[in-house]
């Protein structure tokens, strides 16, 4: 087995080495008077279609494989082993890219942009684990993304943090989803990409920063499992949605459950949801009362995160490199180089458009960023609103089930119940 | 009760030991690399303070071959040291790699075969309270987050899409008024020539055929050649003033005499009066009658002074403000170039003055502004310090900046462009000389990689050479018909100007990276900014003497009654004969720094200080 397993490594670098030697010389080499000759300089290029079709079959099988034993087999150790597969097959061989986080961004820039063309296996990586989540769970996060993988792998000692903060900072990821839309609705940034915490380890060419980044995550997600896809993860957001939906979700016992609480701390991502009983309940009519203050104060909260979006919506502007570089030629910045020119003035020098064309392109881009603002605003203020309304609603429960949203269907709880399921008596 | 936890039978301490080795190795390699990665940064292979010095020791001495092969040693070495910690780091990430896969597989497998035994909360949190703790923190951070960007967004607010429309409409009524500009010129050009054309043709009606003359227009019309002006630059008015820096024309030459030869600044000998500046400036004064000129800058204010020139009172100051386009904040520049490096010129009826803003205005004699523009923050990362100069009724501004580098002429009247001519170069703190040679008044101009001349009526190109690198600060000389133009790290270049101007020598030996040469028929004086004072024998280049100084020199030598003088940056002002001997007239001390060039007139001098304004004379 571990030959094997040697076996399939050892090809997978060959194949990468064999992949450089067809790439291409692109710029003739300087010469030099001393007869120094240059080495050949090579770029790769883009991923082989058929490879790329491959990715798409291999995340079927990976997402079929994982959902196999999440919701038949219940065995956590082989999620853990394809955990390791697709860190090794998405993460190092395919360079983390494309992803199906930030696939949301070119599906959100093909529907904004028509001039953006979006290849079809990008599509496939964005609603694939959609549509599995949508009948299995988040099974795609269980073993298949290779960032939760990573951070699964180094969950060595996890400690429940309290519910409450759980849900504060479980907001985050929709901020993150909006802003990630908006900027690449703006064709400004694919700001996922930019700030992946981990394509710089999967690349083995992690800039100083993103090192650091990278490393503080995984130390914290020694303690605190997952903290990227819990508290940051804007695709997680959209599964997060999906899932609650979902059809066939892992459950914790294969049976009914016989309350035995052994599985009560088992989840280190805090997403089992426990018995809540009627003496929990408060009054009637204090409830209520609440939940339509809340749903009226809902429309509020859209107007006041909109109105604070929209008048934020210079400093979200800046990011686009149109709007920066018109800023730096009307102040003469010069993007802060005080040698020579930079690069992006002679590269817009060189292009041969005017200022005239480029200060009005930077004024029709705040201006979308100022409806963007709007919408993201709003889109916030929606988000706190219906969490507040989520958190008024009293749901009455008797077993220790996994809260689907939250789940990430890593069945590492179902080792936690006694119960035999019928299959293995 | 019992769980159904599936165990890995392995060698627990064996592992737990592996982890704690990995763990400890992982954190060795990672602080290793990050300390590496520090002393990268720190260090630029290219850029080593012994290296550099050796090179400076080079360029004073080309031919030391020894030098040479420790420069080439040691930067070898600087090169190799960089590649190896590169080496370091890359190979330290994959042992990182190595031992994080390893600490991840043993605390894995040490983790698989712990038996966790069933631990069962202590006590239910209530839901109502979790519920209560969760809205309370939802609503503090949603009402914190709202704060919070609308306070950013109300102390940030830049109105940016109206400044874009805005300066959008600018740059269209730029463009418009340009190519109108450009068009009346044209046409001003068409005409004149069609009128000059006219009347030979009327000349030639008397004299020759109606076929031959027609032939004559073709021809004319074809080759039209640019004609010297013939007018005397500088005036007699000029001469008997010093209004530009560097005196009348630029060329380091005052038309005066009786200029004093020693004053004593501490015991107050020969010193007629003493006037405190306001703001700071590295320009120098220029004389006008009875008025004095100065300017002087900071990031935030811009002034003009004119001061009497008998008593060194300040009769006005100018204030430069409300001027259209100029930019919200100052470029930014080094403390040695500052806000007003230029020098204001005057033509005994107005005064110009240009800052590092690209502020330009022109003052009436009483300090009133009749126009002021801005011509565009020029790029340079020191600050602009070209000065000012007329030629007739035009503003000649010499404006090589970063991006879009000219040579322009505005109306002294109105501001408006006469002309404006692109150069190729890069950037220059050197001014324009403007002097009558043999082939008309040639405005001549310096950068790198060229000195040119320019036609001061129409701004044509007349003819240009490639001689210089670097970041060209002294501006030409000119004498006889030769163009003198040095740089630091590139060489003094003598340039014989004709019908092809050609390089007579050149020389590598001494070279001045801030004061301007001064040349006489006979011979060229050239200043230092490390204190020698070189003379060369102008039309062979030989070196006739070299003298060392102590002080060093910013200030340029200026030629009055076949005498040089020269401030050095202790204020020491170095008085010499024009001659193939070093033959030393005075060494007057001010007891002041100096950096700016001094203006001569009447019997006096003027001298800018750091604070002061001093006149000398007797």
């Amino acid at each position: 087995m571990k030959k094997r397993f040697s076996i399939i490594i050892l090809l997978i670098i060959i194949s990468l080495q064999i992949y450089n030697s067809f790439a291409v010389q692109r710029f003739p080499k300087p010469e030099f008077e001393s007869g120094h000759t240059q080495p050949p300089t090579i770029t790769p290029d883009p991923r082989a279609h058929a490879l790329a079709i491959l990715d798409v079959f291999v995340l079927v099988a990976a997402l079929s494989v994982v959902t196999w034993l999440v919701l038949k087999k219940r065995f956590r150790i082989g999620v853990f082993w394809m955990s390791v597969f697709a860190v090794l097959y998405f993460g190092f061989f395919r360079e983390g890219c494309v992803c199906s986080i930030g696939s949301l961004q070119n599906v959100t820039l093909a529907l904004f942009n028509s001039e953006y063309s979006i290849p079809i296996t990008v599509v496939a990586f964005f609603v694939l684990p959609l549509v599995y989540t949508l009948f299995f769970g988040r099974t795609f996060c269980a073993g298949v993304c290779p960032l939760g993988a990573l951070q699964d792998i180094f969950a060595f000692k996890p400690m429940p943090i309290k519910s409450w903060l759980e849900k504060v900072l479980g907001i985050i990821p929709f901020i993150y989803l909006g802003l990630a839309i908006l900027y690449s609705a703006t064709s400004t940034d694919f700001i996922i990409c930019r700030y992946d915490p981990f394509i710089g380890f999967f690349r083995l060419d992690a800039s100083f920063m993103m090192f650091i980044i990278g490393a503080i995550l995984l130390l914290i997600g020694v303690f605190i499992a997952r903290p990227y896809c819990r508290f940051l993860c804007p695709y997680g957001a959209l599964l997060n949605l999906v899932s609650r939906f979902s059809k066939k979700h892992i459950t914790i016992t294969p049976a009914e459950c016989i309350q035995c609480r052994l599985c009560e701390d088992s989840c280190p991502f805090g997403a089992i949801d426990k018995p809540v009983l009627l003496k929990d309940k408060e009054a009637r009519p204090v409830a209520v009362r609440r939940f339509l203050i809340i749903g009226i104060i809902i429309p509020v909260l859209i107007l006041a995160g909109g109105f604070a979006g929209s008048q934020f919506h210079e400093n979200l502007a800046i990011v686009n490199p149109k709007v920066q570089l018109a800023n730096e030629l009307l102040h003469n910045t010069n993007y802060g180089e005080t040698e020579k020119e930079a690069f992006e003035i002679e590269a817009f020098k060189s292009a041969g458009q005017s200022k005239e064309e480029l200060y009005l392109e930077a004024a029709a881009i705040i201006n979308q960023f100022y409806y963007g603002g709007w919408v993201l605003g709003g889109f916030i203020g929606l988000v706190f609103g219906l969490t507040l309304l989520s958190l008024s609603v009293f749901k009455y429960k008797e077993d220790y089930t996994p809260n689907k949203s939250n789940c990430l269907s890593c069945a590492r709880c179902v080792d936690y119940c006694p119960i035999i399921p019928e299959s293995n008596l | 009760m019992k769980n159904n936890r599936r165990f890995l039978k392995v060698n627990l301490k064996l592992w737990n030991a592996v982890a704690i080795i990995a763990a400890v190795f992982s954190f060795i390699i990672c602080f290793l690399i990050i300390a590496n990665y520090f002393q990268i940064n720190r260090l630029d292979p290219v850029n080593t303070k012994i290296i550099n010095t050796l090179v400076e020791r080079l360029s004073q001495n080309p031919n030391d071959e020894a030098l040479k092969e420790e420069i080439r040693e040691l930067d070898l070495l600087a090169r190799k040291a960089y590649f190896t910690n590169q080496w370091q780091i890359r190979t330290g990430g994959y042992l990182l790699l190595i031992a994080v896969i390893i600490l991840v597989i043993s605390v894995q497998l040490s983790n698989s075969a712990k038996k966790i035994e069933p631990v069962i909360g202590e006590k239910d949190d209530n839901n109502l309270f979790l519920q209560k703790t969760a809205r309370k923190w939802v609503t503090i951070g949603g009402i914190g987050l709202v704060i919070i960007t609308i306070f950013f967004a109300f102390i940030t607010h830049a109105k940016l899409g109206e400044t874009f429309t805005e300066a959008a409409t600018a740059e269209n009524t730029l463009i418009e008024e340009s190519d109108n500009e450009e068009t009346s010129s044209v046409l001003a050009s068409s005409e004149t020539m069609e009128e000059s054309v006219t009347s030979e043709s009327e000349k030639m009606i008397d004299e020759e055929s109606i076929q031959e003359t027609s032939e004559v227009v073709k021809t004319e019309k074809k080759t039209e050649p640019i004609k010297p002006t013939t007018a005397d630059y500088p005036t007699t008015e000029m001469k008997a003033n010093f209004p530009s820096f560097r005196g009348p024309g630029g060329n380091g030459i005052a038309y005066q005499k009786n200029i004093p030869v020693s004053w004593n600044g501490n015991t107050g000998e020969n010193i007629l009066w003493k006037t405190t500046i306001p703001l700071p400036g590295y320009n120098s004064p220029v004389v006008w009658g009875n008025k004095v000129f100065l300017s002087g800058a900071t990031a935030v204010k811009k002034e003009v002074y004119c001061f009497d020139r008998n008593s060194g009172n300040l009769i006005w100051t100018a204030v430069v403000d409300n001027i259209p386009g100029s930019p919200a904040t100052a470029p930014a520049v080094t403390n040695d170039t500052g806000h007003s490096a230029p020098t204001v010129t005057t033509d005994g009826k107005k005064v110009f003055a240009i800052f590092s803003t690209g502020d330009v205005v022109a003052l009436d004699m009483n300090g009133k502004k009749n126009w002021a523009k801005n011509i565009g923050v020029p790029q340079n990362h020191y600050g602009y310090s070209s000065s000012l100069y007329i030629f007739e009724d035009k503003l000649i501004i010499q404006y090589d900046h970063r991006t879009a580098s000219k040579v322009m002429a505005l109306s002294v009247n109105s501001g408006d462009i006469v002309w404006s001519t692109e150069r190729k170069g890069k950037i220059s703190w050197a001014s324009p000389v403007i002097v009558k040679t043999t082939n008309g008044i040639e405005i001549l101009l310096v950068t790198d990689p060229f000195v040119a001349s320019y036609d001061p009526n129409t701004g044509k190109e007349n003819w240009r050479i490639d001689c210089l690198y670097g970041e060209v600060g002294p501006s030409v000389a000119y004498a006889d018909g030769v163009v003198y133009a040095t740089n630091e790290y590139a060489s003094l270049v003598a340039i014989k100007i004709g019908d092809q101007p050609t390089k007579l020598w050149e020389k590598f030996d001494y070279l001045s990276d801030v004061p301007s040469p001064v040349a006489t028929d006979k011979y060229l004086f050239l200043a230092t900014s490390y204190g020698v004072v070189v003379c060369h024998d102008a039309k062979t280049g030989d070196l006739l003497w070299e003298k060392e100084f102590g002080g060093g020199f910013y200030s340029s030598p200026i030629l009055v009654e076949n005498k040089i003088y020269l401030i050095d940056k202790e204020g020491i002002t170095h008085v010499f004969k024009a001659d193939k001997e070093y033959i030393s007239l005075g060494d007057p001390v001010l007891g002041e720094s100096v950096v700016s060039t001094p203006a001569f007139m009447d019997g006096r001098v003027y001298i800018r200080t750091d604070k002061n304004l001093y006149c000398i004379g007797k």
